[in-house]
C-alpha cells in the first residue's frame, strides 16, 4: 500500500538507463528485434519445408493476413487511446452478414438492397456498433470492456437473428444477384493483380499508408498519444478527450466491417460466427507490436510486424502439417513469449 | 496491551538521506524520538516530510544513513516490528468489517467469520469503536476509520507509531479524541511522532517539535521557546530572507535573466481586466460572493490552508472547478472564451505532464492549428520541433535533449516544461496552484522570472501559493481565503519583509471568516489555522 497521495515529491525518476533512451529509438529496436524473431521462424520453416519461402506461398501469407491487420491497425488507436474494443470479431461477421441479407435478400430480411446501398448499411453497422461502444465508455463511463464485450454478445446475436443461423453464397442465391454486381463484389477480395499478387495485399498496403500516416503525421495521431498517455493531464490541456474516443471506437467498429467484407468477398460464403476466432490474434498483433495496454504507446509498423509473426506462424504450422489446434497453441505461446521478453529486455511498466 | 517497554525506547535517525533523480529530497536528517513523548514535526512545502514519512513507514528505501532503536540498527521495511503510520486517509480495507481489518494477515481461523479475541475487544473498546466492529468500514465514519487502523497498530502491538496530518478531516471533537488517544499511547512508552500543519495544535500536545527545511532539522522547539510564533519564524524565515529580498530588487520591467536564457517577447494582451470576477460562488459554498479584479501584467496570489476553499476558487477561474455567477477572462464570459483566454496547471505535476511523451512533444502538447499542424490536420514537423527548441532556450529548460522522455528531467525542469508549455498557448490569464512545488531553490528563482516576464507583456496570473516567500517573491497582491470567504486584496508591495507580510496574512486569514459567518458545510467549520503551514501531503484533485 504505497501513498499515491503523498506528492510534495517530484515525480520519481527511476533509476533506470532506458529512461534515457528517447521513444523512438526503443520502438525502432523493438520493431527490429521482431523482424529478427520472423526471420529467425522463417529460416526454421523454410529448413522443414522449401516451400515456404516461395513466392506463392509468401503471397498466400500476406493476403491471409490482411484482415486481421485492418483491424488491428485501428485497435492499434483504440488501444493507444487507452481503451480496448473485444467485439472487433463479432462486429466483423455481422458485418458480412448485414451485407448479405440486405444484398441478397435472405435471412429475416424480406427485401433486396443494390450492392452498394448493402454495403453502406453494412458500413453503418460497424460504425453504429463503434458509436455505442464510445456512448457507453465515454458518457455513461463504463469500462470500455465491459462495454465492448456486451457489444460482442449483442452483434454475435445480431448476426444469428438477421441470418436466421444460414451461410450464404451470393453464386448460388435464388435469386442470383444481377452479373455486375456480382463482378464487383467478387472484385473487392478476389481480384488477382499482376504477378499474382492478390489484391489484399494492396488493400493492406493502402490502409497501412493510410494509418500510418493519421498515427504518425496528423495531429490527431499526436493528441492521441497524448489522451492515451494520460488522461487527465489531456483534460487539463483541454484536448478533445472524448471526441477523440468517440473517433477510434467508430473507426474499430468500421474497420471490423470492411475486413469481414474483404473475407466475405474472398471466401465467396458467409456463415454465422465466422469472426469469433479473430478477437484474441487482433489484440496479439498489436500487443506484440510493442502497444502498451495501459494506453499512450504503440506503432502502426509495429502492428503490421506482429500479424506478420502472426501469419508466419499459422501459415508455417500449417505446411509442416501440425493442424489448426497445435497452430492455436503456438500462438497464444508465441504472444505471451513476446509481451514477455519485450517487458523482460525494455523494462517498462505494465503492458 | 503491552506492558510499558524496559528500557525506554528511543528512536535514533542519524544522517539520513535520498534523492530522487537530481533532487535531494533528505540531506542527512538527524533526530530522536523517545518513548513517552509526542514529537512534532513541521515543514514548509517539499521540505522532505513525506519522504521522511515514507522511510519511516517502510515503504520506501533511503540512500544513506543509520536507523537505531535503543542502540540497536533497525530498519523499518521488518514487517514484524514497522512503524505504525496513520494517514488523513486511512489505508485499510475498506470492503472488509472493523473486526477483519483488525485480524488480516495474523488469521487464527481458517472457516467462518473473523473473531475478535478478548484482548483486541478491548482494544476497540478503549476507541470507542467496539459497536461498529462488524460493519464495513466503507460504511464507517472517517473517524472510526482512523481509529481502526489505530486498532489495527496496537493490535499487532506496534512500538512506533507516526500520526500523518491525522486530522486534517475530523471534526473538532473527533480531534481531541484523536489526541487523546495519542497521549494515551505515549503515556503507555511508546514512540508517537505527528506530523501536521497545525501549530497550535503543535504547541498545544507535542513535548518537542522539530522544524525541517530542505532535507535537515533545522530547528529544535521544545519546552518554553515552543510556541506558535517560533514555528513559524522558523518555517518561514528559514535563512531565506536575503535571497528573498534580492530576487524581488530584480523585478519589473528591468529583470534580468540571470542564466543568460533569452526570455523572449511576451505576448501583449491590451484588455482592460484580465479576470474579472463578482459574485463568484461554489455552488456547495467552499466559497463564496467574491469579488475580485486581476489587471494586465499582473500576478494576484490566492492564499489559503487545504479546504479553506482557495484551491477550489483559482481552479473555477479557468472551467476546472464549478463555480456560479458573473466571471469575465479578457472580457469574455463564454465557456469557448474561458477556455481560449485561460490555461490551467494544478498542482499535481503528474496531472501536467505526458510520462509516455518527449520533452518537444510535451512542450507543444497544447498547441494545434496552426502553430503545429496545417489546417487538413497535419502535423508540421519541422516547425514542432523549431518551436520546441525555442521554448527550451527561452525557459532554461536543461534536458538530454527533445526527444528524451519527459520523466528524465529533474523536477525543477519538469515543472518548467509544463509552465512553458502553458505560455506557448499565449493565454491572456495563467492559473497555477502551488507552481514550484516539490522545485530545488535554483529552479525555484527561474520559475518566478518567468512568470513575472510573462505578465510584463500584459497577461495575468492567478496562483494558489501556500508559502509566504512564495507570495513575497512572485505576487502584486494577495487575497487570503479561509472557510470560503475572501480577504481584500492586499499590495506585496507595502511588506518589507517575509515576516511582515506572513503576519498581515496571518491577521487577515483570522478575520476573512468573521466571526458572523455560517460556514457553508462542515468540512470547512475547523477554526482558524495557520495558512503558514498548510497542508501540502494530501492531493485534492477537486472536482475535475
Amino acid at each position: 500500500m504505497t501513498d499515491e497521495t503523498a506528492t510534495d515529491m517530484p515525480t520519481r525518476a527511476p533509476p533506470k538507463a532506458n529512461r534515457l533512451v528517447p521513444r523512438p529509438i526503443l520502438d525502432s529496436l523493438r520493431a527490429l528485434g521482431l523482424v529478427f524473431a520472423i526471420v529467425v521462424i522463417a529460416a526454421f520453416f523454410q529448413i522443414q519445408n522449401q516451400a515456404f519461402l516461395s513466392p506463392e506461398n509468401v503471397l498466400t501469407i500476406v493476403r491471409s493476413m490482411a484482415s486481421l491487420a485492418i483491424i488491428a491497425f485501428a485497435q492499434l488507436l483504440v488501444i493507444i487511446a487507452g481503451e480496448l474494443d473485444l467485439s472487433v470479431g463479432a462486429v466483423y461477421g455481422l458485418g458480412a452478414t448485414t451485407l448479405a441479407v440486405f444484398w441478397l435478400g435472405v435471412g429475416n430480411v424480406p427485401f433486396q438492397l443494390p450492392l452498394v446501398l448493402a454495403i453502406v448499411v453494412a458500413l453503418g453497422v460497424g460504425a453504429l456498433a463503434g458509436g455505442i461502444n464510445a456512448f457507453f465508455t465515454t458518457v455513461v463511463g463504463i469500462p470500455s470492456f465491459i462495454a465492448t464485450l456486451g457489444m460482442l454478445s449483442i452483434a454475435a446475436g445480431l448476426e444469428l437473428l438477421l441470418s436466421n443461423a444460414s451461410s450464404f453464397n451470393p453464386q448460388y442465391n435464388l435469386p442470383p444477384p444481377s452479373r455486375v454486381e456480382l463482378d464487383i463484389f467478387r472484385a473487392l477480395g478476389a481480384t488477382v493483380l499482376p504477378f499474382r499478387i492478390p489484391i489484399q495485399v494492396l488493400w493492406l498496403a493502402v490502409l497501412f499508408g493510410i494509418f500510418w500516416v493519421l498515427r504518425h503525421r496528423t495531429l490527431f495521431g499526436f493528441r492521441l498519444l497524448a489522451v492515451g498517455g494520460n488522461a487527465d493531464a489531456a483534460r487539463i490541456s483541454r484536448l478533445p478527450v472524448r471526441k477523440y474516443k468517440w473517433i477510434v471506437f467508430v473507426l474499430s467498429g468500421v474497420m471490423a466491417v470492411v475486413a469481414g467484407i474483404l473475407d466475405f468477398s474472398y471466401v465467396g460464403s458467409v456463415g454465422p460466427g465466422s469472426g469469433s476466432a479473430l478477437t484474441f490474434p487482433v489484440f496479439a498483433a498489436v500487443v506484440i507490436g510493442g502497444a502498451s495496454l495501459s494506453g499512450g504507446r504503440g506503432t502502426v509498423i509495429g502492428t503490421l510486424i506482429g500479424a506478420t509473426l502472426l501469419a508466419v506462424l499459422r501459415n508455417g504450422l500449417a505446411i509442416m502439417g501440425v493442424g489448426a489446434f497445435a497452430g492455436l497453441l503456438f500462438v497464444g505461446i508465441v504472444t505471451i513469449g513476446a509481451v514477455s521478453f519485450d517487458r523482460l529486455a525494455f523494462g517498462r511498466g505494465k503492458s | 496491551m503491552t506492558p510499558m517497554t524496559t528500557p525506554p525506547l528511543v528512536l535514533e535517525l542519524s544522517g539520513i538521506r535520498q534523492s530522487f533523480g537530481r533532487t535531494q529530497a533528505l540531506r542527512g536528517l538527524d533526530f530522536e524520538a523517545r518513548g513517552g513523548e509526542i514529537l512534532g514535526i513541521a515543514g514548509p512545502n517539499g521540505a522532505g516530510k513525506s519522504t521522511l514519512v515514507r522511510i519511516l513507514a517502510g515503504e520506501e528505501s533511503r540512500d544513506g544513513g543509520e536507523i537505531q532503536v535503543t542502540g540497536r540498527a533497525w530498519e523499518p521495511g521488518d514487517s514484524t516490528d514497522r512503524v505504525a503510520v496513520v494517514h488523513q486517509e486511512p489505508q485499510i480495507w475498506t470492503n472488509l468489517t472493523l473486526a477483519e481489518n483488525l485480524v488480516v494477515g495474523r488469521e487464527s481461523f481458517r472457516f467462518g467469520r473473523a473473531r475478535l479475541t478478548p484482548d483486541e475487544r478491548q482494544i476497540l473498546h478503549e476507541l470507542d469503536i467496539e459497536g461498529d466492529a462488524d460493519q464495513p468500514l466503507a460504511e464507517c465514519s472517517l473517524a472510526v476509520r482512523q481509529r481502526a487502523e489505530i486498532a489495527r497498530a496496537i493490535a499487532q502491538e506496534a512500538r512506533f507509531f507516526l500520526f500523518d496530518e491525522p486530522n486534517s478531516a475530523l471534526t473538532d471533537k473527533e480531534s481531541d479524541q484523536l489526541f487523546a488517544y495519542m497521549h494515551e499511547l505515549a503515556r503507555k512508552g511508546r514512540i508517537v511522532i505527528l506530523v501536521t500543519h497545525r501549530l497550535s495544535e503543535m504547541v498545544a500536545h507535542c513535548a518537542r517539535v522539530l522544524v525541517i527545511r530542505d532535507g535537515r532539522v533545522t530547528a529544535e522547539l521544545g519546552a518554553s521557546e515552543l510556541t506558535v510564533e517560533a514555528i513559524s519564524v522558523e518555517l518561514v524565515v528559514g535563512g531565506s530572507v536575503g535571497r528573498g529580498g534580492q530576487l524581488r530588487e530584480h523585478r519589473g520591467p528591468e529583470l534580468e535573466p540571470s542564466s543568460g536564457t533569452d526570455l523572449g517577447t511576451p505576448p501583449t494582451i491590451t484588455k482592460e481586466a484580465v479576470l474579472a470576477l463578482r459574485n463568484w460562488s461554489h455552488p456547495k459554498g467552499r466559497f463564496i460572493a467574491v469579488d475580485l479584479d486581476l489587471g494586465p501584467g499582473e500576478i494576484v496570489a490566492v492564499v489559503g490552508v487545504e479546504g479553506s476553499g482557495a484551491r477550489e476558487l483559482v481552479a473555477s477561474t479557468a472551467n476546472y472547478a464549478p463555480g456560479t455567477g458573473h466571471r469575465a477572462i479578457a472580457g469574455a464570459e463564454d465557456d469557448r472564451g474561458i477556455s481560449r483566454g485561460s490555461v490551467y496547471l494544478p498542482g499535481d505535476r503528474r496531472a501536467m505532464l505526458f510520462g509516455n511523451l518527449s520533452v518537444s512533444e510535451n512542450l507543444v502538447v497544447r498547441l494545434g492549428v496552426p502553430e503545429i499542424a496545417t489546417e487538413g490536420g497535419f502535423l508540421r514537423r519541422q516547425r514542432l520541433r523549431t518551436l520546441a527548441t525555442k521554448l527550451v532556450e527561452r525557459f532554461g529548460i536543461r534536458s538530454q535533449g527533445l526527444d528524451a522522455p519527459v520523466g528524465s528531467l529533474s523536477g525543477g525542469n519538469q515543472q518548467k516544461v509544463a509552465i512553458a508549455a502553458a505560455i506557448a498557448r499565449e493565454p491572456a490569464l495563467l492559473v497555477l496552484e502551488e507552481p514550484t512545488r516539490g522545485v530545488d531553490a535554483g529552479a525555484k528563482g527561474d520559475i518566478y522570472r518567468i512568470l513575472r516576464h510573462f505578465v510584463a507583456g500584459g497577461s495575468g496570473v492567478l496562483v494558489y501559493c501556500t508559502e509566504v516567500p512564495e507570495v513575497f517573491e512572485l505576487a502584486d497582491r494577495v487575497v487570503v481565503v479561509d472557510g470560503g470567504r475572501v480577504s481584500r486584496l492586499m499590495a506585496v508591495a507595502d511588506h518589507s519583509d517575509i515576516a511582515s507580510l506572513a503576519a498581515t496574512i496571518a491577521r487577515s486569514e483570522h478575520t476573512a471568516a468573521g466571526p458572523d459567518v455560517v460556514h457553508a458545510a462542515g468540512a470547512l467549520s475547523r477554526g482558524p489555522r495557520s495558512v503558514l503551514l498548510p497542508n501540502h501531503d494530501s492531493t485534492d484533485k477537486g472536482p475535475l
